[in-house]
């Protein structure tokens, strides 16, 4: 097939699939919108919609008509500082056929120790939040060896362990928070508020970002990216990831380090997750108030997925699901409809995605195409010569 | 003698008619193929690899279906369209690779598919035994009916395999290679229960091409070469020099220049080389031998005889019993496959589409999986691009790999190109040793001959070459010297393959002849 | 400590160890089951979830616990066959397929429930667990005789319905696996294929109905959660048992009785966190030991497997 239909066909299947869960979305909403009349349903569920697609960029109102919403926009880009780096961490772990699921666990466990670098860490600015979450990160990094080194060793289920491990960490940190780190001055579970010096700040002080909370972050993830990408697509160890996920038995003919490899591709995975955390509570909040999994992991999953596990994708899948995420919050305020649809449509996205045979029928047409031109280009040439 | 006339007592109960089978990649594996078969023979299926014999019983099983041609049992013509319509029709098949359920018992592999029930639900576990045992003392194949598969030796696998197609009403038993996996013991008493079959009436096919076994239980032979049939004989009125002929030669005879060989120091040396695989079947018997710089050593011989398992041990897939593999002096037994390459050794592996590649991979990334550490393709962390850009293109070009360009994905060529690729990454890395496994295998002619050419080249530069392929063609003119394997030994060495004749080369290939110890031995040049 | 024992050697704290691992063992059957016939189903926590919901809203609107498990049943069913048509037919990853359940089992069922209910205004959360009356939860049993014997009747004795279905599935679910011909063509189907469909038995068809077993599995586990543990459905009340139960999958050797012990192992892990916190310790120290001992078996198990594999090669070579 021809790289032009390459990106046809992919362009189509991703609309497609987007299309069916907007549809999806639409009768869950038709379904649930208030109103007695079909008619009455119906705009109902036009406004629910509008909301959600139009709505994360543009103000709607009946007096000022549709106007663009700067805030908004700030937002959706600030959302996307964390699902980029769970996104880019489950690239590099799925990228190498490894099916851990710990980046979810791994932005609490992240998040936690760079708060407590923030808090009991005397740093001077600048140093600080640099230190803070490279020790999340390599916190997570450490952590998710258990998984990795029990797959690559013992061929132990990394995403059963990687699950179990999610767990345990959110358990552990529940219980340091209640038995020795909270501030039992405060009427709920916190931390002590972090030292100033560790704090990670809007990119512009203005109100729109500091309100946004668009930080520093989003530029260290849009950095992680094309380290990512460079990693993946331009070092050799990203490379052997690559391959181990093609093919593994290929890899270890070549001569590459299989095992290695694998506990690689975790760790890494692992600490990006991490970092992640901790750039995430550096800028967003002021205190460790997190008692259970954000859930951040499993719409990285989906952007990997989404992505292909392309890091220079990331970004966009990562936009697409905040996007999304923003629509369904605005959704839930001015149209009554509740904010976890996204769930569902996000379910449904990933299913269509990750379904091979999903328009198989329609590749087929395009490689049939492809083949019939090579061979009538063939048969021209000879025409020629002959 | 008036043939296979319906109510006589040779009538034929299968005729297959000018087959011919051509797969969708042009390859034709049958070509206007007539075979027969009577009722209550045992009717041998012989033919190198490759030559369509398996192919052919494949269509009478409904595995596959013809191009054209007509398939007549029992006087009827039929579309045997899927197993189930062979075994409606009487006709089972013995597969090599058994298809049997490990942790299921031996009854309940019988039953499978078929099973009695108590009331409806359960599993009449004992009327399943009972079956089991019927059959398996009406026919004198005895089995342990409660003993699970997983349990019971290869041999007694086989009779259950055997019993299947009788208790689902086979009168026509198709056995692809059932020796291949026996012991001698198992093997002879595998033939006491087909002589017991044949007696109750019943019709064999024994695919095989081991001639002593053939000589001693078939009644008539039929054997195949490049997918055409060379003709029906009765077993007592041929030889097996005569069948040997027949059975191996060659029709189109590629000759490839070479200069005489000087072979240098030793490279690879083999010593004492013992596997018994995990079924307790010995695949290789004390296997020594050399490979010298500059030489093409060729190993020939009908697959199955301990050549994957040799390559396999020379790259360390598996791990031998005893015995000893040095390179330039160093052992590589059970050494990390990356060290190993890194004393200069390549392998063309035998499927290409399970080592060779990454499928989804470019081009590009596939030619460097071996190098992609090496410092003249990193700058720092980073791989330097250009570097590796130009060695792809270098390679494509030296390799004519018919491509669109170095991003195309691997698994989108032609299989000539995919192995030119893989040559390309096996030869240009400065081996000192290149072990070819079936390296032309299933490719156009065009690749063919190209990576043969190759092969000379690299060996009279001075690089060893082990060469393994069933191709007798491609072994008897690129090797300057050559063994034959049989059963895990080596059944010959011939220090020139300039005059050596396909019928020598049939007679050690198919076990007829055993060179003297001492003849064998001048293969290790100490 | 002597404390903790004496708390922890009364009938009340067996009979919590074996309520606590009903779902558990659900969960540990789908996963059986499915694991038999040759795949991994990871949804079973997402199954759960849509089945808790829908069991305890039909329970609600039905006025009938009969009818809300019922609900819960076909719940599981229908979704599990959903998730093998993405398998099978559309060929997605099954890994794949089941984490995209799981994604909707959590945010995807709160959403319902707000839609159903309508219990949006001004609640970011929301639960059932207020519509769900005692009488419509499915009932405890009472065992007249056994209930009399000293401390044991207090174990055995007093526990819901589905519990005792739940150990009932075990031997239920082992005679379907070993007794039966449905049994016998998924234990041939998951470990050979091409010997199951040689001899005529449909490979998908054996693999939809495993699915659509561990989806009913799930909807047992499920309509336990929100209509005999708890009072109504709460989000994220299956907790990871769904997870817990692959582990036991593993850890109970794939076999009915090995699961229902390794269950019954989550269980007490379960049982005595509450327990501790019940003594002033925190609960959060607790919590994760099931996940540890979790992480603990696959080890263990995966020990000993390998040695397994390294004997029957030695024993092959030393045979010659």
């Amino acid at each position: 097939m021809t790289k032009k239909r390459q990106i046809k066909f992919t362009l189509i299947r991703t609309l497609v699939a987007i299309s069916i869960a907007l549809l999806v979305a639409a009768l869950l909403i038709f379904i649930s919108s208030g109103g007695s009349t079909f008619a009455e349903k119906l705009n109902a569920t036009k406004e629910a919609l509008k909301q959600m697609l139009i709505g994360p960029l543009f103000r709607m109102s009946e007096k000022k008509g549709t106007s663009f919403e700067a805030k908004r926009f700030t937002e959706i880009l600030a959302a996307m500082i964390p699902t980029t780096f769970t996104g880019l961490s489950v690239c590099i772990m799925f990228a190498a056929n490894q099916f851990n699921m710990g980046a979810e666990g791994g932005i609490m466990l992240g998040a936690f120790v760079s708060a407590m670098a923030a808090i009991y860490l005397p740093l001077p600015a600048g140093l600080h939040p640099v230190v803070a979450v490279l020790l999340g990160g390599l916190a997570v990094g450490i952590v998710m060896l258990i998984p990795a080194v029990l797959k690559a060793k013992l061929n132990v289920s990394e995403m059963v362990c990687s699950l179990m491990l999610n767990y345990i960490i959110m358990y552990v940190i529940k219980f340091l928070m209640n038995t020795y780190l909270a501030d039992k001055s405060k009427g709920q579970i916190m931390s002590f508020p972090f030292r100033e010096t560790s704090v990670i700040s809007p990119i512009v002080d203005n109100k729109i970002f500091s309100g946004s909370k668009l930080t520093w972050g989003f530029v260290i993830a849009m950095i992680a990216v094309v380290l990512c990408g460079l990693f993946m697509y331009r070092s050799r160890w990203g490379y052997a990831i690559r391959m181990i996920g093609i093919n593994q038995d290929f890899s270890k003919y070549s001569g590459m380090n299989v095992a290695g490899t694998i506990i690689l591709s975790q760790v890494v995975g692992g600490f990006l997750a991490g970092a992640g955390g901790g750039i995430e509570m550096l800028g967003r909040y002021n205190t460790f108030s997190w008692s259970a999994l954000p859930g951040y992991g499993w719409t990285g999953i989906t952007i990997a997925i989404l992505a292909g596990n392309n890091p220079y994708m990331v970004p966009l899948a990562a936009f697409f699901m905040a996007y999304l995420s923003k629509g369904c919050d605005l959704m839930a305020t001015y149209a009554k409809v509740p904010a976890q649809l996204i769930s569902i449509v996000q379910g449904v996205i990933f299913l269509f995605f990750a379904a091979e045979q999903f328009l198989s029928g329609y590749k087929q047409k395009l490689v049939v195409q492809s083949a019939q031109e090579e061979i009538a280009r063939q048969n021209a040439a000879k025409a020629q010569e002959g | 003698m008036p043939d296979g006339i319906p109510g006589t007592k040779d009538e034929f109960v299968v005729q297959m008619k000018k087959i011919t089978k051509v797969y969708p990649n042009g390859v034709a594996a049958n070509q206007g193929v007539d075979f027969n078969l009577r009722r209550g023979e045992i009717h041998a299926l012989m033919g190198e690899n490759g030559a369509g014999k398996s192919t052919l019983m494949k269509m009478l099983f409904g595995l596959e279906q013809p191009t054209s041609g007509e398939i007549i049992v029992n006087g009827e013509t039929l579309n045997i369209s899927s197993p189930s319509v062979a075994i409606a029709h009487g006709i089972g098949m013995v597969h090599q690779h058994f298809m049997l359920v490990p942790s299921l018992s031996v009854a309940e592999n019988m039953v499978l598919g078929m099973v009695p029930t108590k009331s409806g639900t359960f599993i009449d576990k004992n009327k399943a035994i009972e079956i089991t045992k019927e059959y398996a003392e009406k026919f004198n194949l005895h089995v342990e009916p409660e003993a699970k598969v997983m349990d019971i030796p290869v041999g007694m696998k086989q009779k259950v395999e055997i019993l299947k197609a009788l208790v689902r009403g086979a009168k026509i038993l198709i056995m692809d290679e059932p020796t291949a996996v026996l012991t001698t013991q198992e093997t002879s008493e595998l033939f006491v229960e087909l002589k017991n079959l044949k007696n109750q009436g019943y019709t064999i096919v024994f695919i095989s091409h081991k001639l002593n076994e053939i000589m001693e239980i078939t009644d008539r032979l039929t054997i195949m070469r490049n997918g055409r049939s060379m003709g029906v004989y009765y077993t007592k009125d041929v030889t097996k020099e005569e069948i040997s002929r027949l059975m191996v030669g060659r029709d189109v005879v590629l000759t490839v220049q070479k200069d005489k060989a000087v072979p240098k120091q030793t490279i690879l040396k083999v010593r004492d080389l013992e596997y018994v695989n995990e079924w307790g079947k010995k695949m290789l018997d004390k296997l020594s031998f050399d490979v010298r710089a500059g030489e093409i050593l060729g190993i020939a011989g009908v697959e199955g005889n301990g050549q994957k398992e040799l390559v396999d041990m020379l790259f360390n897939f598996n791990i031998p019993n005893s015995g000893t593999v040095t390179v330039n002096g160093t052992s590589i037994l059970g050494m990390p496959q990356q060290q190993i390459r890194n004393l200069g050794v390549s392998l063309v592996p035998e499927d290409r589409m399970i080592y060779g590649i990454a499928a989804s991979a470019s081009i590009e990334e596939n030619v460097i999986s071996d190098r992609s550490n090496e410092k003249r393709f990193n700058n720092g962390p980073l791989f330097n691009m250009k570097a590796i850009h130009e060695e792809a293109d270098r390679l494509i070009k030296e390799y004519a790999v018919l491509c669109k360009s170095r991003k195309q994905h691997v698994g989108m060529l032609s299989g000539g190109n995919i192995q030119k690729v893989v040559v390309a990454r096996e030869f240009s890395n400065d081996p000192v040793l290149i072990i070819a496994d079936q390296p032309t295998r299933g490719i156009d002619v065009g690749a063919t001959e190209f990576i043969r050419k190759k092969l000379v080249e690299l060996s009279r530069s001075g690089i060893a070459v082990l060469l393994v392929s069933a191709d007798l063609n491609e072994v008897m003119e690129l090797s300057d010297s050559l063994i034959v394997m049989h059963n895990g030994q080596i059944a010959a060495y011939f220090d020139d393959t300039a005059n050596l004749t396909d019928e020598i080369m049939g007679e050690y290939m198919l076990g007829l002849k055993h060179q003297s110890k001492e003849e064998v031995r001048r293969v290790c040049h100490d | 400590m002597a404390n903790l024992l004496k708390m922890l050697a009364t009938p009340e704290f067996f009979w919590s160890i074996i309520r606590i691992s009903a779902p558990i063992i659900f969960a540990t059957l789908a996963a059986i089951v499915v694991e038999k016939a040759g795949f991994a189903n990871i949804g079973l926590e997402g199954l759960m979830m849509f089945a808790a919901l829908s069991g305890s809203l039909v329970s609600y609107y039905t006025k009938s616990w009969f009818w809300g498990l019922i609900a819960a049943l076909l719940t599981g069913v229908l979704m599990s066959l959903l998730m093998g048509f993405f398998a099978f037919k559309l060929k997605t990853d099954i890994i794949l397929v089941g984490i995209a359940i799981n994604m909707m089992g959590s945010g995807g069922t709160l959403f319902l429930c707000k839609v159903i209910t309508n219990l949006t205004e001004g609640k970011p959360m929301a639960s059932t667990t207020g519509l769900i009356t005692k009488s419509l939860c499915i009932p405890d049993i009472n065992i007249p005789l056994i209930s009399s014997i000293p401390f044991l009747g207090k174990v055995i004795s007093g526990h819901n319905l589905l519990t005792y279905f739940a150990f009932l599935f075990c031997l239920l679910t082992s005679i379907m696996l070993y007794k039966t011909p449905l049994g016998l063509n998924i234990r041939a189907v998951g470990e050979n294929p091409n010997a199951a469909s040689s001899v005529g038995v449909s490979v998908l068809n054996i693999k939809y109905v495993a699915i659509a077993f561990s989806g009913l599995m799930c909807g047992f586990g499920g309509a336990f959660m929100s209509m005999a543990y708890a009072q109504g459905w709460s989000l994220d009340m299956v907790a990871g048992r769904g997870f817990i139960a692959l582990a036991a999958q593993a850890m109970g050797g794939g076999e009915c009785l090995g699961g229902m012990l390794s269950a019954l192992v989550f269980g007490f892990a379960q049982a005595l966190g509450i327990k501790f916190s019940a003594i002033g310790l925190d609960s959060n120290l607790a919590s994760p030991i099931p996940y540890a001992i979790t992480i603990i078996g696959l080890v263990i198990f995966a020990l000993i497997r390998n040695n397994k594999v390294k004997k029957q090669h030695s024993a092959a070579a030393l045979k010659n």
